[in-house]
């Protein structure tokens, strides 16, 4: 879902940025963050809480609670609500804490 | 109020000399904190425990406390999980005289019945793979070195305390403890007055000022030790990775995340617990050094506490030799928590008269005003 109609805001169209989820190829918008794209394509999960594994997803979308970590480009934990969107990037859901190596 | 002996500390070693007393068969035991459990040094300490060490009494001392922590569940009956890891330490050597030394030790160590090893560089690679291996030149290992929860261990320690008749009497600060004809009588906290001729001064970082209220100087000094902590990740690292001459020490806990400390140098004696900006800068260039890996993760939060320092940076656990009845279990120079159980073990002979297995001249309080020296350890963060 997206707001494509504003009483004050103008949205003018973005150009379209494909980076892949989950190893499949989708697309988000030019100045998307992970998260707002995923959103926006009706992923509500994100993550999953450590302990039980219950679902997570978008949350304080100001990079504190760690709701939205997820596995970027190889790197875990990265707060996807913080980091916008790049040709090609390779975003996987962590099925816990994260793997460094 | 009367008890048989007042225990001033609810940290490690005063729960573990609360415990070991009761269970000998001692009644009306009073421990008094001025806070809450585990609120000094040993809720702040960095949880590692270890046989590694340099002279022949912290070798016993480590020893026969792991060999209580491998027991501690069942033997406390302690319903939760003490966290207790053996996955040992691998203590890093940065050049060849380190190196040497470490010989030395670990032939120290094997003839106490541990099970330290020298490693090559490649062979500490099996055990932490992402080491710099520009860093170091050697290591030592000990598979029976690990980890424990200090809050859980504590609590075990306390718990089982209690259902033995110990009392606790927490927020509760001794002002005073009175002594007439050489005779311990009385202490008075801010709360009770309880007459004892038995005082066990178990105060960390304050065990100083306690010495001071009988007029005993004991000498030890208290210093800030920082320690940070990072977010969680993956299992990737066993054993609690150490280095002397690079001054750190990291260890991954159950929980995921990496715990590490390092003193310091030229630190002020004082009571000061807090944070500084610059502990976690150097930590940061550190362990970026030792393992850039690590260096990747990001920090939760850091914290302080006090290490209580001897001269020689082994323990005082004595009975004062110019007034009988007042004990000390003291100057852990850091180590307080993964000695807790001999501390308990030692103390508790002494007030019962039993003999201990180990010699208390090796730790008591004044080898400092002899001529020689014990041994000073040199192996510590």
């Amino acid at each position: 879902m997206r707001i494509e109609k504003h009483p004050i805001l103008e949205f003018s169209n973005h150009q379209e940025i494909a980076f892949f989820y989950n190893g499949k190829e989708v697309l988000g918008r030019e100045g998307d963050t992970i998260a707002s794209a995923l959103h926006a394509l009706g992923i509500k999960e994100l993550s999953k809480s450590i302990h039980y594994k219950r679902s997570r997803g978008f949350y304080c979308a100001i990079g504190n609670c760690g709701s939205c970590n997820m596995t970027v480009n190889d790197v875990p934990n990265v707060r996807t609500c913080m980091t916008k969107i790049e040709q090609g990037m390779r975003v996987f859901s962590q099925p816990g804490k994260g793997e460094l190596i | 109020m009367k008890a048989n002996q007042v225990i001033i500390g609810a940290g490690i070693s005063g729960c573990s000399i609360a415990y070991h007393l009761a269970k000998k068969g001692m009644k009306n035991i009073v421990v008094v904190d001025k806070s809450y459990l585990t609120s000094g040094a040993t809720g702040r300490c960095g949880a590692g425990i270890r046989q590694q060490w340099g002279t022949e009494a912290n070798c016993i001392l480590a020893k026969k406390s792991i060999e209580f922590f491998e027991t501690a569940k069942e033997e406390l009956e302690y319903e939760g999980d003490i966290e207790f890891k053996q996955e040992g330490y691998l203590i890093l050597a940065t050049d060849k005289p380190e190196l040497d030394r470490f010989s030395k030790n670990v032939k120290l160590q094997n003839s106490l019945g541990i099970p330290a090893k020298l490693l090559s560089v490649e062979e500490s690679l099996k055990i932490v793979p992402y080491l710099n291996t520009s860093a170091f030149v050697g290591a030592t290992f000990c598979q029976t070195d690990g980890h424990l929860n200090p809050f859980k261990m504590t609590e075990a320690f306390y718990l089982a305390a209690k259902r033995l008749g110990v009392q606790f009497f927490f927020f509760e600060e001794v002002k005073e403890i009175i002594v007439e004809n050489n005779k311990i009588t009385k202490v008075i906290t801010d709360k009770h007055e309880i007459d004892t001729s038995v005082v066990v001064n178990a105060a960390g970082g304050f065990a100083k000022e306690i010495g001071d209220m009988v007029g005993i100087d004991i000498p030890v000094f208290s210093e800030n030790h920082e320690i940070l902590v990072t977010e969680p990740i993956e299992k990737i690292q066993g054993p609690m990775l150490m280095s002397f001459t690079q001054n750190f020490y990291c260890q991954q806990v159950p929980h995921g995340s990496f715990l590490m400390g390092r003193s310091t140098p030229n630190q002020v004696h004082s009571h000061d617990i807090s944070s500084s900006w610059s502990f976690l800068d150097e930590m940061a260039k550190t362990i970026c050094h030792i393992a850039p890996k690590i260096g990747e993760l990001r920090v939760i939060r850091q914290w302080g506490g006090s290490y209580n320092v001897s001269p020689d940076k082994q323990p005082i656990i004595a009975e004062a030799e110019n007034l009988k009845g007042f004990y000390i279990a003291c100057g852990f120079s850091g180590h307080g928590f993964m000695f807790s159980p001999m501390t308990g073990e030692i103390i508790s002979n002494m007030i019962l008269n039993r003999k201990n297995e180990i010699s208390p001249d090796l730790f008591k309080l004044n080898r400092f005003s002899e001529k020689e020296l014990n041994a000073v350890e040199q192996s510590v963060v």
